[in-house]
């Protein structure tokens, strides 16, 4: 499985969700086969819980982990 | 007695600056974001907590009022209502969301590091300095668009004692808190670290506020000691016109400090005056309180790779900011936290105003700043 990394940390809020939202729609039919898998590195506290959430409403899969300080966002197909 | 009551307002605004910068940073307790998010992504889970926080506060004051802890209610740089609220809190909120958080979440979010909010500073003193250029014109403005003189509060207004009214919005308040909580609606799973959810920071901020209209006299404000910075700036350079300017020679907050009995008086010219006493520990404290909570949780950064349009959104909107919290008189944190808990009429216009700045903010921003082709180019790894 490819995996794509965004490095979006240090970003003016909400660019960092609306980033995630329009990488996830781009990518929706190779995320749904499972070919790929986005990876978010963020340090915006709040999207740690709204990119996941709009991830998991719009039918897929998402993990949180921490990485060096900051989050680092899995996105793949449900 | 002077010096010592100049300690106890910097001692108590410290304290409690630290103690708001830790909260709003563990909760992201960005106000910006609330009104703005409303628009752009229909989302309203944070802004329902900003109705506990301003119906618990209206409790909180009411109580204190009556027990005698509010002597100088409703608070002192409230005024009549007038067409300035609406207008100053409309390019408020146009500032916020381009700026990417309102007066004290660039505090917040420069404490943790962020460069774009550092920028959102600049802008801020800036804006101010520009608005002291126009202060004659707008204060003639604000003389001509007000309307009923001399009556600061809803209850003023209808002749009535603020128990009842604050009671019943309360109340009114309340049951959608409630049903709010019914519905799961306050609770928010998240996998961040040492996450403050947003209902306990909207309570604790309530108190905090409570705290500062007890101990300082005032509720939380910051934007005045911003002015006092670009003063400082300008008399560098043009000491002289400084000297002059009717803005900065203003000295609009008189009251006596309801602990000691001293009698206090500040204004937005480069002095150190009450004004000073009070904002800079508490702008000092909130930075510094988000800062440690950020260095304690391993996530102070500081990122470079910013795009230049982002920059110039943070600067421009701190600008507009600057100069929208003068024209107001005075920013969401004032008019949210203190004067829509007391039902100040400028406040309430303030509000008027500033929802539909955030609405323009939010099209500006995802038309203007951030890029809209897609994909974004991300780096691809096998």
């Amino acid at each position: 499985m490819k995996t794509i990394d965004y490095d979006i940390r240090g970003q003016i809020c909400p660019s960092t969700l609306l980033t995630a939202l329009r990488e996830i729609n781009y990518h929706q039919e190779a995320l749904h086969d499972g070919v790929v898998r986005l990876h978010f590195l963020t340090d915006n506290r709040d999207c740690v819980t709204t990119i996941p959430e709009s991830a998991r409403n719009m039918g897929y899969a998402a993990e949180v982990s921490r990485e060096q300080g900051c989050y680092l966002i899995e996105v793949r197909g449900g | 007695m002077m010096t010592g009551t100049f300690l106890l307002l910097a001692g108590a605004s410290l304290a409690l600056g630290l103690g708001a910068g830790a909260v709003i940073h563990r909760a992201d307790y960005c106000l910006a974001g609330m009104f703005r998010d409303l628009f752009l992504f229909r989302r309203a889970d944070k802004l329902r907590t900003l109705v506990l926080l301003v119906v618990t506060t209206m409790l909180l004051f009411e109580a204190a009022r009556l027990l005698g802890l509010l002597p100088n209610y409703p608070f002192p740089l409230f005024y009549a209502p007038s067409a300035a609220n609406v207008i100053g809190g409309l390019l408020f909120g146009v500032g916020m969301v381009l700026a990417g958080g309102c007066v004290v979440g660039t505090l917040y979010r420069m404490g943790a590091g962020s460069l774009l909010s550092a920028v959102a500073f600049i802008g801020l003193i800036v804006g101010s300095a520009g608005y002291a250029e126009i202060f004659p014109f707008w204060s003639a403005f604000i003389k001509q668009t007000t309307f009923f003189p001399g009556k600061i509060t809803l209850p003023q207004l209808i002749g009535v004692e603020p128990t009842l009214p604050v009671l019943l919005l309360a109340a009114a308040g309340g049951a959608l808190v409630l049903r709010w909580r019914r519905q799961g609606a306050f609770r928010r799973v998240t996998a961040v670290a040492g996450d403050l959810q947003p209902w306990k920071a909207a309570l604790l901020l309530a108190f905090i506020s409570l705290l500062s209209a007890v101990v300082v006299g005032l509720p939380l404000g910051v934007t005045s000691s911003y002015a006092k910075i670009a003063g400082w700036i300008e008399q560098l350079v043009s000491p002289a016109h400084v000297a002059d300017s009717s803005f900065f020679k203003a000295v609009p907050l008189h009251y006596r400090h309801p602990l000691t009995g001293v009698d206090l008086a500040g204004g937005s010219g480069p002095r150190f005056d009450a004004i000073a006493a009070i904002q800079f520990p508490l702008v000092a404290g909130i930075v510094c309180g988000s800062a440690i909570s950020a260095l304690l949780l391993g996530e102070w950064h500081l990122h470079r790779n910013i795009p230049r349009r982002q920059l110039a959104s943070a600067l421009i909107g701190g600008v507009a900011m600057g100069f929208a919290s003068r024209m107001a008189p005075t920013c969401n944190v004032w008019h949210i936290l203190g004067g829509l808990p007391i039902l100040a009429l400028s406040s309430l216009l303030f509000l008027v105003g500033m929802l539909p700045g955030a609405w323009m903010g939010g099209l500006l921003l995802t038309r203007l700043v951030l890029p809209r082709s897609a994909p974004s180019g991300g780096l691809a790894r096998p």
